[in-house]
């Protein structure tokens, strides 16, 4: 009786104390809420990313002039590189021994696609390829040919499409042959590309692709004017020695001194997996310190509202000791409510945390068919066990206040 | 008044009560003795500042005495701690307030029972308790009724069913007909006269003769001595 007395008690007090009990519930909640949402959603991602990047293939690796995921203030290391030219591109590509298997390609997004009257929202991602792009990359073609290097050397106006883009523009769903209009240059359709899915929310198949030549002849976005080089080793065991004399080749066509470092960076699948954990990792640093700061102010909230409880119900302590009840009765009782106003503010902490997670999730599957909702338990545990502490600890001064009353003081209180 | 072949349930000998008022020493009680033997039917008169308050809250060890000793059924408890002093309370005294004094957010039931929750008695059995209790009292078809839902005489009525319940060696009412009308203070009465001739002892504190003369013993105090004790011999009944 005593427990479930206190619990209503402890309701009974947030309903009469709307303004201050929210505020405080709240602040629990904010805590509780953003611990588990960035938990939920930071491990939803990484466990798509690991698949998707499973997808590229093992033995693939990237050339870049910079790392694929950046945070904090890396981008000042960077900025300073020189682009990565067409030509440096295909001087690598000759001073390979290793492998052959290189793909000189780049990507911008933003573009609108035009076929007659029909056009796509601005949001293709234009994509400049070349003759090795299907062997070494994962996409493969539905319908048509890929460009050859012919295209590459000739700087053919022709162009490959993805099923989002063949279904915004040609309603009998019928491409090849059929001409389109990217900024003012008519491409011909030659290819259309197996639909794909995307990677962390951007469909894959809303694309073009174009020869590498094209696109750096009219595409070239001010901001990347560097292309991307993608490198396949011929087997897994390959895969450091080709690393290494991808590394030796690029510092020699970039004129890198011996004492500098390297002016381009070097992505495998496990960098670039490792690059995105570095970034959960600060995501949930922010989120947890924060957390955790807005469950301790809250804390002293909490023990705000016991001393105002303590003070408001001096005269029912009195009437409790004078009818026996000890001291640690008195202290579980008052522990009891702080411990459920806690509970109360971290469970809407932990529907809001969970929920969100669910609808980002829900969101990113559109575009990520194998990406699984979890719940992030331990985040769930972790905030019960904090709320629970909070409780205790922030109710225990108020709680010995009560229990240290004189009977007689109190039952003189009006 | 107590047999002689009786143990007193309360022995009190040269108990004194000193305050400090910061410099001041304020003496609430001075030098009193107090026999109470078992069955007995007590009033406690005295005007503010009489001492008699002070004395009551010692009887139903609420206060330790600065010195003398208190013997309540054989065992001294002048020099006990809060915990102990709760547990005889618990155990040995049932209290009247003039207030009530029940929790506004507990059923007349729940109120009987808190004493005996402290106790640690099992719920099956508190229930039943605290049912018997209140059927005592005339309230066993109020038994879920807030305090609020209650009217003065029946909320006084729990509040002795709960000093009741845990079949207390003294009932201590302080002005326990304080906050009512006079029919329903002389109810109330009737139910003291009941008590005690089922067996209870009781003491009643209060500033009314009217009430006092429902009492077989009067005790007065003055100054923080006792001033008179004496039978009533016409008790009101």
């Amino acid at each position: 009786m005593n427990v479930s007395e206190s619990i209503w008690i402890a309701l009974d007090a947030v309903r009469s104390q709307k303004m201050r009990s929210s505020l405080t519930l709240l602040s629990i909640g904010i805590g509780v809420f953003a611990i588990i949402a960035s938990t939920g959603i930071t491990g939803t991602l990484q466990n798509a990313l690991t698949g998707q990047l499973a997808d590229l293939g093992e033995n693939s690796f990237l050339i870049q002039r910079t790392p694929t995921i950046q945070f904090g203030n890396s981008w000042r290391k960077y900025r300073k590189r020189p682009n990565i030219s067409l030509e440096q591109a295909n001087e690598f590509k000759e001073r390979m021994t290793l492998t052959n298997l290189i793909s000189v390609s780049n990507t911008s997004p933003g573009f609108t696609i035009k076929s007659g009257l029909e056009s796509t929202n601005p949001d293709v991602s234009l994509i400049g390829i070349d003759e090795m792009y299907f062997l070494v990359n994962a996409p493969m073609l539905r319908d048509g040919r890929p460009v050859t290097e012919q295209d590459v050397a000739l700087i053919s106006n022709v162009a490959l499409v993805g099923t989002d883009v063949v279904k915004s523009l040609f309603s009998d769903g019928k491409s090849l042959g059929r001409s389109i209009t990217i900024k003012n240059q008519e491409f011909t359709i030659v290819g259309e590309l197996e639909p794909k899915g995307g990677v962390l929310g951007q469909s894959q198949d809303n694309r073009v692709l174009v020869p590498i030549s094209v696109y750096v002849k009219y595409y070239t976005p001010w901001w990347d004017a560097s292309v991307d080089i993608s490198v396949k080793s011929i087997a897994k065991e390959a895969q450091p020695a080709t690393m290494d004399e991808a590394i030796g080749a690029m510092r020699l066509i970039r004129e890198c001194k011996p004492w500098d470092e390297n002016n381009f960076e070097l992505d495998g699948n496990e960098a670039i997996g490792g690059q995105f954990a570095n970034l959960s990792v600060a995501i949930l640093a922010v989120a947890w310190i924060s957390g955790i700061g807005a469950l301790a102010a809250a804390g002293i909230g909490i023990m705000n509202m016991m001393l105002v409880s303590v003070q408001e119900r001096t005269r029912e302590i009195g009437v409790r000791k004078a009818l026996g009840a000890k001291r640690k009765w008195i202290v579980r009782q008052f522990l009891v409510e702080s411990v459920t106003l806690c509970q109360l503010g971290g469970l809407t902490g932990v529907i809001g945390g969970i929920g969100t997670t669910w609808l980002v999730s829900y969101y990113l599957q559109q575009s990520m068919p194998n990406l699984q909702f979890e719940i992030p338990w331990f985040a769930v545990v972790f905030s019960v066990v904090v709320c629970t502490m909070i409780g205790i600890g922030f109710g225990l001064y108020p709680a010995y206040k009560a229990a240290g009353l004189d009977p007689i003081e109190a039952l003189r209180h009006e | 008044m107590t047999q002689p072949d009786q143990q007193p349930i309360i022995s009190i000998s040269h108990i004194a009560k000193v305050y400090e008022m910061g410099d001041e020493q304020v003496h609430a009680l001075r030098d009193v003795s107090l026999t109470i033997g078992a069955n007995e039917y007590i009033a406690l008169m005295g005007p503010s500042g009489s001492g008699k308050s002070t004395l009551m809250n010692m009887l139903g060890c609420l206060d330790t005495p600065s010195s003398g000793t208190y013997l309540f059924n054989g065992e001294n408890v002048s020099d006990l701690n809060d915990d102990e002093l709760a547990e005889i309370r618990n155990r040995e005294i049932g209290f009247v307030f003039q207030t009530f004094n029940l929790l506004p957010r507990a059923t007349a039931l729940q109120n009987v029972e808190l004493p005996l929750v402290y106790a640690g008695i099992a719920k099956a059995k508190r229930i039943e308790m605290a049912e018997q209790s209140l059927t005592h009292v005339g309230l066993d078809d109020r038994m879920d009724h807030k305090p609020n839902e209650l009217s003065g005489g029946q909320r006084q009525r729990v509040a002795i069913a709960r000093a009741l319940v845990t079949n207390p060696s003294i009932i201590l009412a302080d002005e326990p007909t304080g906050n009512l009308d006079s029919k329903t203070g002389q109810d109330i009465m009737n139910l003291f006269n009941e008590l005690w001739r089922a067996g209870n002892t009781v003491i009643l504190v209060t500033h009314e003769e009217d009430i006092a003369r429902h009492a077989h013993r009067i005790v007065r105090m003055r100054d923080g001595l006792i001033e008179s004790d004496e039978a009533n011999t016409k008790p009101l009944t």
